[in-house]
């Protein structure tokens, strides 16, 4: 049983063109934001030459030690070489949701309900998620 | 610059021997990397994810399911980090693999939304487990489930295509059927799933153990769709690639969250892999499959025994 619906490969192709363009963005974002932490334009909340006594702390003792930021209070310490490689990452994980707000009307308009309402809980898990309901 | 085969199996074969010496040294885990300047450590990682890109790509399996418990045995890095470094890498993985799978119909987008569905919320709830248990109880169990995937290996190295057998109520409400071109056969292949319940429970607890562990779920993914729910093994693999992008990503926001990921060790990781897969790719062609995936097993054998030790205290 062939299954080649239309409205399903133009899905398929827009989720992956936004992967595309999201993943080379983060990347991008991540190197340069690293290459900026190494060269020390920016100073870092942890000097790096302290990280030797403090990777090996469990997470609780480091954030003790360091007062490192948490939740998106990063956000506001960009000025500081390692919080803004924090940058590349989130562009990492917010690709996802820009595929799946992207793709939602397409599922609205071929009214796949079902998917509509896969898509609309799996944006709402990663929103949570991404905004520190856990 | 094109190198001849020869050349690439000994490239591999001189990664793979590098690997073990490399982890038999570090094995004399010197606490905190005392004795060396900061910069060697990222550089170390560097170069050993490089190997594991390498190893990874020509063992068929996703880097993080070697990161956690190589880097996590060997390393000065406390596991908490290490499990943040590993949901990154298996990510970026994944993210990187995502348009060239979909674009060539070897994942289906349709296929992997249910499914990381239920994966997303168990990764979240895996997260959360992880970050609050004890060390040695993670580690413990890390080792655990690293010989069980050493194991799953080994158990599943013959398996290939999906079964013939029709469509359950669930897949058939959800249109979780198709067909894909394979350029290996150049035919088109038709595909259709069942047990889409039990696959759905699967990727639930796969994703909680990738949360919990920071591992890539590739090595249960790809068994649960191609041996339990009848999807061929192509696709399997492809969808399962696509699958992790989107379950780790939710696992990988709780790290965030609570300031689990180090930029020192995460950056090198993924550079270090990637560079490393790129190279395993070429390699691929020059070595064969099976030795590659032995050899994959027994680094994970001797890894988990590793991992089992810390976590009981010897």
């Amino acid at each position: 049983m062939a299954h080649f619906d239309e409205s399903l490969q133009a899905e398929q192709r827009v989720y992956a063109d936004w992967l595309a363009w999201g993943t080379r963005l983060g990347f991008g974002a991540l190197v340069v934001t690293y290459l900026v932490y190494l060269s020390g334009l920016l100073a870092p909340a942890v000097a790096p030459q302290r990280l030797p006594e403090l990777w090996g702390l469990s997470l609780t003792e480091y954030l003790a030690e360091t007062r490192a930021p948490t939740g998106w209070s990063w956000l506001l310490n960009l000025g500081q070489g390692d919080m803004l490689n924090l940058v590349g990452v989130a562009v990492l994980a917010a690709i996802t949701l820009a595929c799946y707000l992207r793709v939602l009307p397409i599922f609205v308009r071929a009214r796949e309900r079902v998917f509509v309402a896969i898509c609309v809980a799996e944006v709402v898990v990663l929103v949570a998620a991404a905004a520190g309901v856990f | 610059m094109k190198l001849p085969p020869r050349t690439f199996s000994r490239i591999a074969a001189g990664a793979m021997l590098l690997a073990a010496p490399g982890m038999a040294l570090a094995a004399a885990r010197v606490p905190h990397g005392a004795g060396l300047p900061w910069w060697a450590w990222p550089l170390i990682l560097f170069t050993t994810t490089f190997l594991m890109g390498i190893v990874a790509v020509v063992g068929g399996i996703g880097g993080g399911v070697l990161f956690v418990p190589i880097v996590g045995g060997f390393f000065p890095f406390h596991l908490d980090f290490v499990r943040g470094a590993g949901l990154m890498l298996a990510l970026c993985g994944a993210l990187a693999s995502g348009p060239g799978l979909l674009r060539s119909g070897l994942a289906s987008l349709r296929l992997a939304m249910p499914l990381a569905l239920a994966g997303s919320v168990g990764g979240i709830v895996g997260a959360l487990v992880g970050l609050a248990l004890p060390t040695r109880v993670v580690q413990a169990a890390l080792g655990i489930t690293v010989l069980a995937i050493a194991g799953l290996m080994w158990v599943t190295r013959g398996s290939g295509h999906g079964a013939r057998h029709g469509a359950d109520r669930w897949a058939l409400a959800l249109g979780l059927h198709g067909r894909f071109h394979d350029p290996a056969s150049d035919q088109m292949v038709e595909w259709k799933v069942h047990r889409t319940g039990w696959g759905l429970a699967s990727f639930f607890g796969i994703g909680m153990v990738g949360g919990l562990f920071g591992l890539g779920a590739g090595w249960a993914n790809v068994p649960a769709l191609n041996l339990l729910m009848g999807v061929p093994l192509k696709l399997a693999l492809g969808t399962s690639g696509l699958a992790i992008s989107i379950i780790n990503t939710s696992a990988a926001w709780v790290y965030m969250n609570k300031g689990a990921l180090l930029p020192a060790i995460i950056v090198p990781s993924i550079l270090g892999v990637m560079l490393g897969a790129r190279v395993g790719v070429r390699v691929l062609k020059a070595i064969k499959a099976s030795t590659a995936r032995n050899i994959v097993i027994a680094v994970l054998f001797l890894a988990g025994i590793r991992s089992l030790a810390q976590g009981l205290g010897f």
